[in-house]
């Protein structure tokens, strides 16, 4: 808590945020969850048939990128180069030169990295539609230490010309975003982001997907949250619980992070007092440095930041490492507070909310 | 360091589509290739002239008789496939492509000349017709034509893929990966061609750092292995035009044994040479010792 604020806020503040934390932990018990890896290889399965030049290059994932399936059925459309994620990106672009639909199936960490100039030369400067599919991406395979975690891919590929990068939310999206990406007509690699194990499933089926195309999942002209990957779901819990307050925190799911949708970032800007953009990712070079880029510091309210603050996270259990980096709702809702008490915005305790607030509350969950 | 590539205008420059077939001609269009290779330097005032120099008979023998490629249609979607891996000799492909019709002529005098010349120290499908794949970072050609390969395997296409290979470039380790895969996917619709004029950058491949014994190390790798005279085109003909379809299942390489800066006395062997300024006069001995065809 900063000195700025004097003791009866700063208890005031507490009070909202333990309101807040109960508020979360109830709403994120209400949502189901699917293993990212298995969807992914179930879109995959479904998507051979619509697209006869799929073809899945793998290296030595099969079964960690949930490909067992699609090889099994479609022995001939499954490319296994063995621990070699440079001949991978380079095989897949080679496919892509000659019409066929590659699909690069590795952790983000080795395709980002070890395969970059791949993803580079071969991929975006060769002008060949090649998705280069990120597993394990941020902390989703947080035991595995920094060697598997995945903080720098977003500012890599961002950084590479002609380089698309999505970033799917839950495993809905996951399926949305292959087909999308399937069907982009872009003489363009596309970087497909993707996690692991269980995340919570919340977008609806039939919401349309477009690629380069924001989702504003709710609407609130105080404060806005920018969020993509697993951290779209926090941000929703945090903006439901902060409604609860009488706070209302737009939700942005950005699933796009290049090209990014200017447009979206620009009509946050022109209508919130606070900005908060969340990834699960280094501060340094994604989402929030995108988002700022929009900007370009032509912005009055306060922006803050949430990410991987430039360090080797610990060890641990996906949801608690990320609860622990501050990778959660509860961490988001108390910035949210915490910008907007900084640029005056007054917040009613929860036993006092106006009038005004209490019908937003109502209209919200009705 | 004069610009004018002027100096010298050799022979009429496309080839028509009744291209030189007899041994005679290729030497020919061997000689034509460093020419152009030389010229087009000039322009640039420095260029890769040992790394040209050491592969122009095998450019005269794939472009001017074993690939088939269509001019008038530079992206059919059968043709044979050939990639520079070893993309600062990107000239030497120019050369045969502007001959070939593929590309104007004046662009050689632009080459590395100005901004948004068309013609680079390495081969860009962004702006070059009848490049199959834009290269010049090392380790990546083989990765591309493995794909490619399996891409016509897949399709059922009797189109072959080439690519070359600089031995220097052996050193990149994945190429190792991809020699491994085109060998497990059996794919004898490949031939790797190693430019093996045992230099590099820094100095003999001894030197820097031993690869030999190749034939042996390729042949562990699963692939059949032919070594050369790389400067022999009647033997490159026999060792490159490899039969369509189903041939047994292993992948090609021919492991071609070059002199780096072949034709020209004072750059061949010479490590200095791999790419250097060149001075009119130095120019003018070029063309001349490139007068007459190599036997």
């Amino acid at each position: 808590m900063t000195s700025a604020f004097n003791q009866p806020a700063e208890a005031h503040h507490d009070n909202c945020t333990n309101q807040l934390r109960k508020t979360i932990a109830n709403l994120r018990a209400c949502y189901p969850s699917r293993i990212i890896s298995e969807q992914f290889g179930r879109s995959m399965v479904q998507c051979a048939a619509d697209y006869p030049q799929l073809i899945a290059v793998t290296a030595d994932l099969m079964h960690a990128t949930g490909m067992a399936s699609f090889g099994s059925q479609f022995p001939a459309r499954l490319i296994n180069v063995g621990v070699a994620e440079q001949n991978m990106a380079g095989v897949a672009a080679g496919l892509a030169c000659c019409g066929k639909l590659p699909v690069a199936c590795g952790y983000a960490a080795f395709t980002s990295l070890r395969a970059v100039e791949q993803a580079k030369v071969d991929c975006a400067y060769n002008e060949v539609k090649v998705i280069l599919a990120g597993l394990s991406a941020g902390l989703s395979y947080g035991v595995g230490g920094p060697t598997h975690q995945t903080y720098e891919d977003v500012a890599i590929m961002r950084a590479i010309p002609n380089m698309i990068v999505v970033v799917p939310s839950d495993a809905v999206e996951v399926d949305q975003a292959l087909r999308a990406c399937l069907d982009h007509s872009g003489a363009a690699p596309i970087f497909l982001r993707l996690g692991r194990g269980p995340e919570h499933t919340f977008n609806a089926p039939d919401a349309p997907f477009a690629i380069g195309r924001a989702r504003r999942m709710r609407d609130g002209a105080e404060a806005s949250i920018i969020a993509n990957g697993s951290m779209v779901f926090e941000a929703l819990l945090a903006s439901d619980a902060l409604a609860q307050l009488g706070i209302r925190a737009s939700v942005v799911n950005m699933h796009t992070v290049k090209p990014i949708d200017t447009t979206a970032v620009l009509r946050e800007a022109a209508l919130c007092k606070a900005m908060i953009v969340v990834e699960e990712h280094s501060v340094i070079g994604g989402l929030g440095s995108a988002v700022l880029e929009v900007l370009r510091g032509g912005h009055a309210f306060p922006v803050e930041c949430i990410g991987i603050n430039d360090i080797y996270p610990p060890i641990g259990p996906t949801p608690e490492l990320r609860e622990a980096l501050g990778l959660h709702a509860d961490n988001i809702a108390a910035c949210t507070l915490r910008l907007l008490q900084q640029v005056g915005h007054a917040i009613d305790t929860p036993g006092t909310i106006n009038s005004n607030a209490k019908r937003q509350v109502q209209e919200h969950t009705a | 360091m004069s610009r004018d590539a002027t100096l010298f205008r050799p022979d009429p420059v496309v080839v028509q589509d009744d291209q030189p077939q007899t041994l005679q001609g290729l030497r020919e269009m061997a000689r034509l290739n460093r020419v152009d290779a030389a010229r087009m330097f000039m322009a640039a005032g420095n260029g890769h002239f040992g790394s040209c120099f050491s592969c122009a008979e095998i450019f005269a023998t794939l472009f001017f008789n074993v690939l088939r490629i269509a001019v008038e249609n530079p992206n059919w979607s059968n043709r044979d496939r050939f990639i520079l891996s070893k993309g600062h000799a990107a000239p030497a492909l120019y050369s045969a492509l502007i001959r070939r019709g593929f590309m104007p002529e004046a662009w050689m005098d632009e080459f590395e000349a100005k901004v948004g010349a068309k013609l680079m120290t390495h081969p860009s499908r962004r702006y070059q017709n009848g490049v199959d794949a834009s290269t010049g970072a090392l380790g990546h050609g083989l990765s591309l034509a493995v794909g490619m390969a399996l891409a016509a395997r897949i399709d059922q296409r009797d189109y072959r893929n080439y690519v070359l290979l600089g031995d220097g470039e052996l050193h990149e380790g994945s190429i190792w990966e991809a020699a491994a895969s085109a060998a497990k996917y059996k794919l004898d619709n490949l031939v790797a061609i190693v430019d093996a004029n045992g230099l590099c950058v820094d100095g003999t491949l001894n030197q820097v750092m031993p690869i030999e014994p190749l034939a042996s190390k390729w042949t562990a790798f699963g692939w059949e292995v032919e070594e050369l005279d790389g400067h022999d085109i009647q033997t490159l003909l026999a060792a490159l035009d490899i039969e369509r379809g189903p041939r047994g299942g292993m992948p090609r390489v021919v492991i071609a044994r070059t002199v780096k800066g072949r034709g020209v006395s004072f750059m061949q062997d010479v490590r200095g040479w791999h790419a250097d300024v060149i001075t009119p006069a130095q120019y003018q001995r070029v063309l001349e010792e490139l007068q007459e065809p190599l036997v």
